[in-house]
């Protein structure tokens, strides 16, 4: 497999150079070079200017209150597609082949209520009856099915089974029966246990999971209690919203911990705390078991908004009309998203006091990126390219690259005729001349071709192997298409208010822009297809899907660079990174007793840490080894 | 253990010579990286806008500038099927790269003629055993073992020229022995040169024939010709790998650095043309190679592992070697090969500063060039001292 790909690359590189090639390299030069010349000498033409204040104005407008931080499926995103499709019309762009528009719809959860659900339990004894209902001590979970069930109840413990691969034999459900049963466990995972232990628990209490596991088990219902020993002790789960909310097949509901002691009399020796002490010690014989007497019958009523995100999606047809043979795979795909987060009111803000409930603008989140593409479209549309290029901007990335992934499942254009995506998620904040291209690794053209593009441009180029990353590429990496990721790094303003269009260095912009469209159209005229490399994931990555980490640290890691290690773009002000003299440029190589050589050992080690517990942390600075320590704070 | 072997692996090469070496670099970086005394600057005081130019494949080096600085040829490796170096030509303006070696067996050391814009190399293509070379080597390299000596001063080595418009390549050396680390001087009549042909069809004594054995540089004298081939000239007659001249741009110096018998030490060296006035102008005692002038004159760039055995950094040091060498990069890795564009005004070298494996051994980095504050930090510089002072 790897021998025939790496000799189908090798005349796809060759034929780059053939005769035929030459004369549109050379036409495309000819504009390029006033640029490039531009760009090194700063004696900026008419054109250069232009392209500069393009930028600007893409991203000032984008990033006004007028459109509301362009929440997916909000008046703000209407707004902003209503804009984006103006600059497509304006360059010559048209909708893709076979659409009659250039907007693409597509569905989306948009949010997620409790509208009554309720709770019962009768007893053998009257006094054990109990009738509850409202949010704060009975609500849905977010994934929750509807309906009404009854039946006896078992205690879980933490709900955890890990998978015999982990080669950590643990599992709550060990010797307990719980079909046709209504299954009470404990919200996260325990408490006391060692850091290697919890990380691996730590990974299977995701909410979601639990109910799976429930639901696998025979069970009718799962209830969830946050135990008296666990931070938010006795607090009803919050409706988070979920974007991936479609039912999980089992009646699932938080109670609070009234709730929870309530049922809790029922058992003849010990309370849940006593209970819970037990099993946060780690002992894994310290197992669940069947509560007596009680009938509980459970009503779960979850409504959930359903809402239309629109993709925005124009292309700029093949203009080498003399080309005989039709290229193989004829599209090239640039893409942006280009919503955000609105008021930040979904989970995934990070404003703090003041700030919530302000506008997220978005400026760097991602206007910067709908300005790259606008500005490179607008350069593609006049240069000879023997594909076609699609300009899309996706919509739904904030709730979890929804508009993107619709795309690549119900493609307008087949994704075996796309030959390669380049996305721009964050792309405004270029510092010291440095560009981040990600992704590399899923195919061997990019190296070639991001040379050649870059030295008429000149970024300091970070360059990223891994292809599994959190923005719009990955559905393209998952559809088998060659792609790359620009980013400028991420920073304090991430996800809040104050990500605002004067903080965006517009001349790295433009060149992102400039460097994006060569790449662009090097790809549009290359001569054969480069095959895709499908890249393995690291184990840490494999291990699926966490509940976010309760602990605050105030760091923000810089995602550019591969250095051995975790370096930190900055700190949170006030936080407790900044509070342990942790500073921008740090590399950190330990973290609470384990070594860290990259973003995923990192984010293993945090989910092991707690709140208020302090740790110890080394890092690196000028190269220097240095030690300090981090006592990590509950959420906000 | 410090043995000779492992040197070998280190100067493998080249008209500068670079090639396995960061095999050894990795190993180098945990230990000794802050030997020596730091700088007190930064490397940016010197060099700005730092960034990779080459990309693709598994290396590259050796970037030198045709006149107009809009061209510049190099050698890589990032070919499927042939894991030696072959050598390109890139537009400095469009990013345009194109191979302009025949693709097979190895070559190093390309230079445009400053007139004319033909390029000179050395090359093995015509040896009949080339192909299986290369054969052999990607079998060795999928077999999972590491070099311990990438550059073997293969005596089929011969320089050639490819003509600036057809392309066409025509033989200037047929003489055994390895015949590479080419240059023209700046009028373009002439071209110097590295060969061991002294080894070969005589009859070496057994100290000789160990050294052939063990590492084959130890034969390597330098040599001037004419841009035809003609008047080919011997002219230095010292035991132990002299490489990697260059003129100087008046024309009427050769740089070049010069090997102990040893093969561990080396130093910058300057001559005239018919090898007169032979002048030592560094003396670190340590390895100190791969000088080139810059194009005012005043002062020539070259590497050394003076802070560390793996660590190379570029230095500058006055054209006459008066003063003590000032210290260019600060960055950890590699940092050699270090040429000027021919406004003097941006530098490209070759570095691992963002990371090598066993096939990632280095590419090729630009930056602009402050020359003002390099001829201020020389001036600053206190007078040469000797390295047996320090010992």
């Amino acid at each position: 497999m790897k021998m025939s790909s790496a000799r189908y690359l090798a005349a796809s590189e060759r034929s780059a150079f053939l005769p035929g090639q030459s004369s549109a390299i050379r036409f495309f030069f000819a504009a390029v070079l006033t640029l490039a010349v531009a760009f090194s000498t700063g004696a900026m033409p008419a054109f250069g200017q232009a392209a500069a204040s393009d930028v600007r104005r893409h991203v000032e407008t984008l990033a006004s209150d007028e459109f509301e931080g362009r929440l997916t499926g909000s008046e703000g995103a209407a707004l902003a597609a209503d804009y984006i499709i103006g600059q497509l019309r304006s360059m010559g762009a048209v909708p893709l082949p076979g659409q009659a528009s250039f907007r693409l719809p597509f569905e989306i959860i948009s949010g997620v209520n409790d509208t009554g659900s309720s709770l019962t339990l009768r007893g053998e004894a009257s006094d054990q009856d109990f009738d509850v209902q409202g949010a704060d001590q009975v609500q849905g979970l977010t994934f929750s099915d509807n309906g009404e069930v009854s039946g006896a109840v078992v205690f879980a413990g933490y709900g955890i089974t890990v998978p015999e691969s982990q080669g950590y034999p643990y599992d709550s459900y060990a010797n307990l029966d719980v079909e046709d049963k209504v299954v009470l466990v404990l919200r996260y995972s325990p408490e006391e246990v060692e850091r290697e232990t919890q990380a691996i628990l730590s990974g299977y209490s995701n909410l979601r999971y639990k109910a799976m596991r429930a639901r696998e088990l025979g069970a009718k219902a799962l209830l969830v209690v946050t135990g008296p020993r666990s931070l938010n002790a006795g607090k009803i789960v919050p409706m988070r919203f979920d974007s991936a909310a479609a039912g999980s097949g089992i009646v699932a509901a938080s109670i609070s911990g009234e709730v929870a002691a309530k049922i809790f009399e029922a058992v003849p020796n010990g309370s849940l705390e006593q209970i819970q002490e037990e099993l946060d010690a780690g002992n894994r014989d310290a197992t669940g078991f069947s509560i007596p007497g009680l009938e509980l019958t459970l009503s779960v009523e979850v409504e959930r908004e359903s809402a239309t995100g629109y993709n925005v999606v124009g292309h700029l047809p093949a203009s080498n009309e003399t080309t005989a043979i039709p290229p193989i795979k004829p599209y090239v795909i640039l893409g942006a998203h280009y919503d955000h987060l609105g008021r930040g009111g979904f989970g995934n803000s990070l404003a703090r006091g003041d700030e919530i409930g302000e506008i997220h603008h978005g400026a760097d989140d991602n206007a910067s990126g709908v300005a790259a593409v606008l500005n490179a479209g607008a350069a593609l549309a006049g240069m000879k390219r023997d594909r076609a290029v699609v300009l899309a901007f996706w919509s739904g990335e904030e709730m979890g690259v929804l508009g993107s992934s619709a795309f690549v499942e119900d493609p307008p254009v087949p994704m075996d005729e796309v030959i390669g995506y380049i996305n721009f998620d964050m792309v405004g904040r270029v510092v010291d001349n440095k560009l981040t291209v990600q992704a590399v690794g899923s195919s061997a053209v990019w190296p070639r071709l991001m040379e050649q593009s870059n030295v008429p441009v000149g970024f300091d180029l970070q360059i990223q192997e891994d292809p599994y990353l959190p923005t719009d590429s990955s559905s393209f990496n998952n559809s088998g298409v060659p792609n790359l990721s620009m980013f400028t790094g991420t920073h304090a303003d991430y996800h809040r208010p104050a990500d605002s269009p004067e903080r965006i260095n517009y001349e790295g912009l433009e060149a992102v822009a400039r460097f994006g469209a060569l790449i662009g159209y090097h790809l549009a005229n290359l001569g054969e297809a480069p095959a895709f490399v499908q890249v393995e994931r690291s184990p840490g990555q494999q291990a699926g899907e966490r509940d976010a980490a309760r602990a605050w640290t105030g760091t923000i890691p810089d995602f550019g660079g591969e250095v051995e290690g975790l370096r930190l773009g900055g700190v949170m002000e006030g936080g407790p990174a900044e509070e342990a003299g942790l500073q921008k440029g740090d590399v950190i190589v330990e973290f609470a007793g384990q070594q860290v050589t990259n973003i995923y050992d990192y984010t293993y080690a945090l989910e092991t840490v707690k709140v208020d517990e302090p740790i110890k942390v080394v890092y690196l600075r000028d190269g220097e080894r240095h030690e300090t320590v981090l006592t990590p704070r509950a959420r906000q | 253990m410090v043995t000779r072997s492992v040197y070998v692996v280190l100067f493998v090469a080249l008209c500068l010579s670079f090639a396995g070496l960061p095999v050894q670099e990795a190993e180098g970086q945990s230990s000794g990286q802050q030997v020596g005394e730091a700088p007190e600057y930064d490397e940016s005081v010197l060099l700005s806008r730092v960034r990779q130019l080459t990309l693709e494949g598994n290396r590259a080096g050796e970037g030198y500038f045709s006149p107009d600085g809009t061209q510049m040829v190099f050698q890589s490796e990032r070919e499927a099927g042939n894991p030696f170096f072959q050598i390109y030509v890139m537009d400095m303006l469009t990013g345009e790269t194109r191979r302009i070696s025949p693709g097979q067996g190895k070559t190093t050391c390309a230079f445009f003629h400053p007139v004319t814009g033909d390029i000179e190399f050395a090359s093995t293509h015509h040896d009949p055993l080339s192909l299986e070379m290369q054969r052999e080597e990607l079998e060795f390299r999928a077999s999972g073992q590491e070099h311990r000596n990438a550059w073997d001063y293969d005596p089929e080595m011969e320089i050639y020229v490819a003509d600036a418009d057809t392309g066409e390549l025509t033989r200037l050396t047929n003489v055994r022995g390895y015949d590479a680390e080419g240059s023209y001087s700046p009028d373009g009549e002439w071209i110097v040169f590295a060969s061991t042909r002294d080894a070969y069809g005589r009859e070496l004594t057994p100290e000789e024939q160990q050294a052939m054995e063990t590492d084959a540089s130890y034969f390597s004298e330098i040599y001037t010709m004419r841009a035809d081939g003609s008047e080919q000239t011997r002219l230095t007659h010292v035991p132990g790998y002299d490489g990697g001249p260059f003129f100087s741009p008046d024309g009427k110096k050769i740089v070049w650095r010069r090997f102990q018998e040893n093969g561990m030490l080396a130093d910058v060296w300057t001559m005239d043309l018919d090898g007169s006035n032979q002048r030592q102008i560094t003396d670190f005692g340590a390895m100190s190679w791969a000088p080139y002038t810059h194009p005012s004159g005043e002062y020539i760039f070259f590497s050394s592992n003076k802070y560390g055995f793996a660590n190379f950094e570029v230095f500058i040091v006055d054209f006459d070697g008066k003063k003590e060498p000032v210290r260019v990069t600060t960055t950890d890795g590699f940092d050699g090969l270090p040429v000027p564009t021919p406004d003097g005004k941006q530098l490209v070298w070759t570095s691992t500063r963002y990371g090598a494996t066993a096939r990632q051994t280095g590419q090729l980095f630009i930056g602009n060039w402050n020359h003002e504050k390099a001829l201020e930090l020389l001036e600053q510089a206190p007078p040469r001292k000797s390295s047996s002072d320090s010992r």
